[in-house]
């Protein structure tokens, strides 16, 4: 009976201790948010569908009746050592629901300016060739409270200290027009004085840009082509003082990809010679290229000139397989437009240019060679690949 | 040890089955108290602390600002113009919730896009089942708020079903667009009671537009010390953890109080462990003398008590701890009331058992059944192999160490007092003053016992022999009646020392009420945390005045304030230009209207609590020198919206209203420093020859439209009241618990008493005693040491209740508390005592009256 008892004492000891170990340390607090409604209706928002009436420069500000809106500044960089950088600042704009016409009103009035249905993100890259490094990242604010937001008269577009802005009165299309962007995060910032050397660049129809067949599957499309940039680039604390050139590209819309889009391939190229391309293709399902894949020349003196899928000849020569995402991209290409003499290979300056931010894509920094109404030309660019991680939902 | 005497152990114990029993349940009821307790204030804590980390996350720095907060653009500088990513904007509060049973929710409004950091749960880029057009509904809907998926089901809400949330006076219509659904049991725990809503809803809930409550940051003290540095007037930046600890230090002396009752009830628990394990010595004498006559040594003996004491202490401890879960239900219950009606707002949901409350309770168990058992072991293990043999020896020895006893007892005494009147600098020591004085008093408990029964004899013997029998007899077993009378007479003096201090607290709360509640009607939204500013719509002290019968109107602002020294503190503002009575004051530099001058000058009234929580000195008048001189108290310097600012202290008021203290100056002065327009609550004065009542209805028909609680003097004084009763309820059940303890302790002392006399009643039996005789003879027996243990419980109980008057209470919560003697207590435990004693003689009288006299006569 003793025995029993001992036995039951010292059990109880170590089922209690057991238990105290068990017990001493507690998860971390952690919740899952379910049964949140969905809206994928697209009801509601503007769509691309007529030809529009630019008014510039507002027009270079935020539309906020289009659910999806974008300022893209890629460029390439040299310092005076000849090391060469890449770079991306790209500002989106999402409207989560459509802006009514009267603005707020209704039940849905609002009494605190933090209130809003636009959500801002933005994605900022650098290339260090030299370093063969790649960082990118993203950041995402309201755009309310003066936490990130875009106008067009004066222009600005932000995200928290990541900003883009005119520094002088002039328009933004002028050629006295100087702004200022900005961002930078741990260790990695940039920091350029742009001058727009060319007027805007509407592409498609006079700025409607058709992505494939479906009525409204198209977005207004201009673009700064050719813009001097000189600052300062600093990678992992290190800063350089570097020039080179940036193209800006500025895309509203409301979903624009059809049923059967995977994604598309966009290069914009910066030739030596003075002219600029554009090209755009979007990939579907099975592999094959939608028709109303497009782009535009610009010559040297600012005009342009539609060019059509059948206008240009692109073979990809390489491909390359990222390790993070698994993904194979293509990743070196010839491209050729017979009715503008234009023979261009085109290669990126790094393998891995991969974006890994919440949407996985490719954009980089490419070196052009070739010839160009029959002199050898060199040039330099950015290619954007989406689709190839993951399908590209808008 | 052998494996035969651990036999002749076990065999003992199961020979006496009531004995056994009785020291198990003795163990069981006083770990079974302290377990319940420290389950209440465990959980409590767990659950503060839990809802803390859900709401500050890894925070390390706040930006806090004065009472309307942090203004907005503080946030946006960090971030548009330097950057700082580790930092999020909060604006939270309190609502009640209608559909939730008016549940109070704290309202937590954040900017998502903030939140990765910080609360990581909260993120939508981080959060793999929702995408940035999932949360459309919670960023662009007024009022779309998330609430935990455990606490939607409880109350049968579904994403889509409207909720009105009561904030101050007015209610506001919200919507529930999402669920938080937590994947474990602590993530679930810390969810409860919370309401998240996109930082836009929360200001327009709160009516903060342009304002933040807070600004979270995570940063190391380098870059905390340069953003300090940068805030402009009237905002600190304080460590996340300080601002934790100063809302749990809160309750730290509420909580302590309750600790140290609860060892009180295993203090009574002790003495019944004491009193068993000593009757089954002296019962097995007759044994143990054979053992150490056959060659077992005294250590043998001596182990082998103690590890029968240890075994039926664990088995005690163990049902001790079930005991404590199961009334942790109550003390949960209880401790939680307590602490939303005085401190902040805290849900528990459940009791939470924790390991090292088992532990706690089971150590405590075995330790307190070892010392009690201590004493017995030695004296069986001591006595020579022949005297062991004979009772007598005992009682012999105790009655020759009574005067060494005693002496121990009074030094006990003098040590205790000592400890309360001179240490100053803890409330534990004063604690543990007390516990020492009461075993002192218990030690000295055998010489009184002897003395009260020669009075008694004297006092019965108009009795016969009864009388001045029974008198004796209870002298004759004086080690084990002695310790039965000091349980009593500690659990009635428990008794006694909390009523009269209950009793003395409430009849000075009750004439306070009534110096300081001078005005007619008092209006104020009704309370949702006891924590929260509360805001009234500006309009209605016009409203009230317009109406026919009011004479005046006075205005309240109560805010809590940010002071380099002491922290957050309590602020109230008032309009009053009314002298108040200068019984009011604690301490006054001057006569009262002296002191309202100064204050409408500038100056500053605290309440005793702040004074004794911040350790101001209170000048004593008594002490104080014929020179005339004012005292000289400290200055307080307060962070205003116009830069830290240095207040005089005018005079010390009493005020029971709250423990953490407050300060008082006058509406004009507190919106010259800080610019809050805004009021929390007014009070009305009704024309001399108007009907109160009358005036009563039409304030209300005016303010109507608006939740406000509108309540006549008469009302307030109650609900103030209710409050301060339900706030000792717990009080009094450690009482009624305290006197389980001793009945207990008594019905097993008197038991043994009975059961080892079974001889010598037997031979009385022989010799011709009636069966209702002996019934008197016990009756009587007990109805002494009942009498006994009433009468020391009186003195002791008294000097207890001075002790947690003028001294824990003071030091505990810095409430000067007025004595209040209640006579009628006294008499109560006198009573209570002796019913007890004779309640408890009715079993062993029982089986006395089943006794067959030949097998007593042969039983030894």
């Amino acid at each position: 009976m003793k025995r029993i008892l001992l036995l039951a004492f010292v059990l109880a000891v170590i089922g209690v201790s057991a238990f105290a170990l068990t017990r001493s340390s507690s998860p971390p607090i952690s919740a899952n948010v379910i049964s949140l409604k969905t809206n994928d209706s697209i009801a509601g928002y503007t769509r691309a569908i007529n030809r529009r009436e630019w008014k510039f420069p507002n027009d270079h500000g935020p539309h906020l009746d289009f659910q999806t809106e974008w300022w893209y500044f890629v460029g390439n960089l040299d310092a005076s050592d000849g090391r060469h950088f890449g770079y991306e600042l790209t500002f989106f704009r999402r409207a989560i629901t459509p802006t009514t016409a009267c603005g707020d009103c209704g039940v849905n009035a609002r009494d605190s300016e933090w209130a809003t249905n636009q959500i801002y993100f933005a994605h900022f890259a650098i290339s260090d060739v030299k370093a063969n490094d790649h960082f990118s990242t993203e950041r995402f604010s309201r755009g309310a409270a003066g936490l990130a937001g875009g106008s067009g008269n004066p222009f600005r577009v932000w995200v928290e200290n990541w900003n883009v802005a005119q520094i002088t009165s002039a328009a933004l299309q002028s050629p006295d027009s100087l702004f200022e962007l900005r961002a930078d995060d741990t260790g990695h910032a940039i920091h350029l004085t742009l001058n727009a050397t060319k007027p805007p660049t509407l592409h498609g129809d006079n700025g409607l840009h058709q992505k494939s067949e479906q009525l409204g599957n198209a977005s207004y499309y201009v673009s700064l082509t050719r813009i001097a940039s000189t600052g300062e680039v600093t990678v992992n604390g290190q800063t350089f003082t570097v020039t080179g050139l940036t193209w800006m590209d500025h895309e509203f819309s409301t979903a624009v990809l059809g049923a059967d889009d995977v994604g598309w391939q966009w290069f914009a190229i910066q030739l030596s010679d003075q002219r600029e391309i554009m090209f755009y293709q979007i990939r579907r399902k099975d592999g094959s290229i939608e028709s109303l894949a497009s782009g535009t020349l610009v010559e040297r003196d600012g005009t342009t000139r539609r060019i059509t899928k059948d206008d240009v000849q692109l073979q990809v020569l390489d491909h390359w397989k990222s390790s993070y995402s698994s993904a194979t991209y293509p990743s070196r290409w010839t491209m050729s437009i017979p009715s503008a003499n234009i023979t261009l290979t085109i290669t990126p300056f790094m393998s891995d240019q991969e974006m890994r931010v919440s949407i996985i894509y490719w954009e980089g920094a490419a070196l052009m060679s070739g010839t160009s109404n029959g002199a050898p030309v060199t040039g330099v660019g950015y290619v954007e690949l989406t689709g190839y991680a993951t399908p590209f939902v808008q | 040890m052998n494996l035969t005497l651990l036999k002749t152990g076990v065999r003992d114990a199961l020979r006496r089955p009531w004995l056994t029993l009785l020291l198990v349940l003795s163990v069981a009821l006083g770990v079974g108290v302290v377990v319940a307790i420290d389950l209440a204030n465990d959980s409590a804590a767990r659950a503060f602390n839990l809802s803390t980390e859900a709401v500050v996350g890894k925070a390390t720095h706040q930006i806090i600002g004065g009472p309307r907060g942090v203004d907005e653009s503080v946030y946006r500088t960090l971030r548009v113009q330097y950057g700082y990513r580790l930092s999020a904007p909060i604006v939270d509060g309190y609502v009640g919730a209608r559909e939730l049973n008016n549940q109070t929710l704290h309202v937590l409004g954040v900017d998502l896009f903030a939140e990765a950091p910080f609360r990581s749960y909260l993120a939508p880029q981080s959060n793999a089942n929702a995408s940035l057009d999932s949360f459309a509904q919670f960023f662009t809907t007024r009022g779309a708020a998330l609430i935990s998926a455990d606490s939607a089901a409880r109350f049968g809400l579904k994403v889509g079903d409207p909720l009105t949330l009561r904030v101050d006076t007015r209610e506001h219509q919200a919507i529930i667009v999402g669920l938080l659904q937590a994947p474990n049991d602590v993530s679930s725990r810390a969810l409860e009671g919370l309401l998240l809503t996109d930082i836009a809803s929360a200001q327009e809930l709160f009516d903060m537009q342009g304002h933040l409550s807070r600004i979270d940051l995570i940063a190391t003290p380098e870059i905390a010390q340069q953003i300090s540095a940068q805030l402009p007037d009237g905002l600190s930046l304080v460590p996340a953890s300080e601002q934790a600890n100063t809302v749990t230090q809160l309750t730290a002396a509420f909580q302590l109080n309750l600790t140290a009752f609860s060892l009180l009830a295993l203090m009574v628990g002790m003495f019944l462990i004491y009193n068993t394990v000593m009757f089954n010595v002296v019962q097995r004498r007759y044994v143990l003398g054979i053992m150490r006559c056959l060659g077992v040594t005294g250590g043998q003996i001596f182990a082998l008590i103690l590890l029968e004491a240890a075994v039926l202490g664990t088995i005690g401890a163990i049902l001790g701890i079930g005991v404590g879960i199961v009334l942790g239900r109550f003390t949960v219950q209880l401790v939680t009331q307590t602490i939303n009606d005085l401190y902040f707002s805290l849900s528990v949901r459940s009791v939470e058992v924790q390991a090292p409350t088992l532990v706690k309770g089971m150590l405590l168990g075995i330790v307190a059944a070892l010392i009690a058992a201590a004493i017995p072991a030695s004296e069986a293990a001591n006595v020579p192999a022949v005297t062991a043999l004979q009772r007598s020896d005992l009682e012999d020895r105790v009655r020759r160490g009574l005067p060494s006893l005693t002496r121990i007892g009074v030094l006990l005494f003098i040590i205790g007092a000592y400890l309360i009147v001179f240490v100053q600098s803890t409330v534990i020591a004063s604690f543990v003053g007390l516990f020492v004085g009461l075993f002192g008093i218990v030690f000295c408990v055998p010489l009184l016992t002897v003395w009260f029964m020669r009075v008694g004899a004297r006092a019965l013997a108009p009795l016969g022999l009864l009388g001045r029998m029974a008198a004796r007899t209870v002298t004759g077993a004086l080690s084990r009646t002695s310790i039965a009378i000091a349980a009593l007479m500690i659990a009635v003096s428990v008794t006694i020392g909390v009523t009269v201090m209950i009793a003395s607290f409430r009849s000075t709360v009750s004439n306070w009420l009534d110096q300081t509640l001078i005005a007619d009607i008092y209006i104020a939204p009704p309370q949702t945390s006891a924590s929260r500013t509360l805001t009234m719509d500006a309009s209605l002290p016009e409203r009230a005045r317009q109406v026919a019968g009011v004479s005046s109107v006075e205005v309240y602002r109560n805010v809590t304030v940010a002071s380099p020294d002491f922290g957050p503190v309590r602020l109230s503002a008032v309009t009053s230009s009314r002298t108040r009575s200068s019984r009011v004051y604690r301490y006054a530099s001057g006569t009262a209207d002296e002191v309202w001058r100064q204050v409408e000058n500038g100056a500053l009234i605290i309440t005793e609590p702040f004074a004794n929580r911040h350790h101001i000195q209170i000048p004593n008048p008594i002490f104080q020198l014929p020179t005339n001189q004012p005292a000289n108290l400290p200055t307080v310097t307060l962070l205003t919206d116009h830069g830290a600012q240095t207040f005089r202290i005018a005079a010390v008021s009493y005020d029971y209203s709250s423990d953490q203290g407050s300060l008082l100056m006058t509406l004009d002065v507190y919106r010259r420093f800080w610019n809050d327009p805004d009021i929390s609550s007014m009070a009305v004065y009704v024309a001399p020859n108007a009907n109160v009542n009358q005036v009563e209805d039409a304030v209300r028909a005016a303010l109507s439209g608006s939740i406000v609680n509108v309540q006549s003097n008469k009302a307030l004084r109650e609900t103030a009241l209710v409050i301060f009763d339900r706030t000792f309820a717990i009080t009094a059940a450690l009482r009624v618990i305290a006197v389980v303890v001793a009945f207990i302790g008594v019905l097993s002392a008197l038991m043994a008493l009975q059961l080892e006399r079974t001889r010598e009643l037997g031979t009385l039996r022989a010799a011709g005693m009636t069966l209702p005789q002996l019934w008197r003879l016990t009756l009587l027996e007990t109805g002494l040491m009942g009498a006994t243990a009433g009468l020391l419980s009186i003195p002791t109980g008294l000097l207890m209740s001075l002790v947690l008057i003028y001294v824990i209470n003071l030091r505990s919560f810095g409430w000067t508390i007025f004595f209040q003697p209640v006579p009628e207590v006294y008499v109560e435990a006198l009573l209570v005592s002796i019913c007890a004693a004779l309640l408890a003689a009715i079993y062993p009288m029982q089986r006395l009256a089943h006794m067959e006299v030949a097998v007593a006569l042969r039983s030894e």
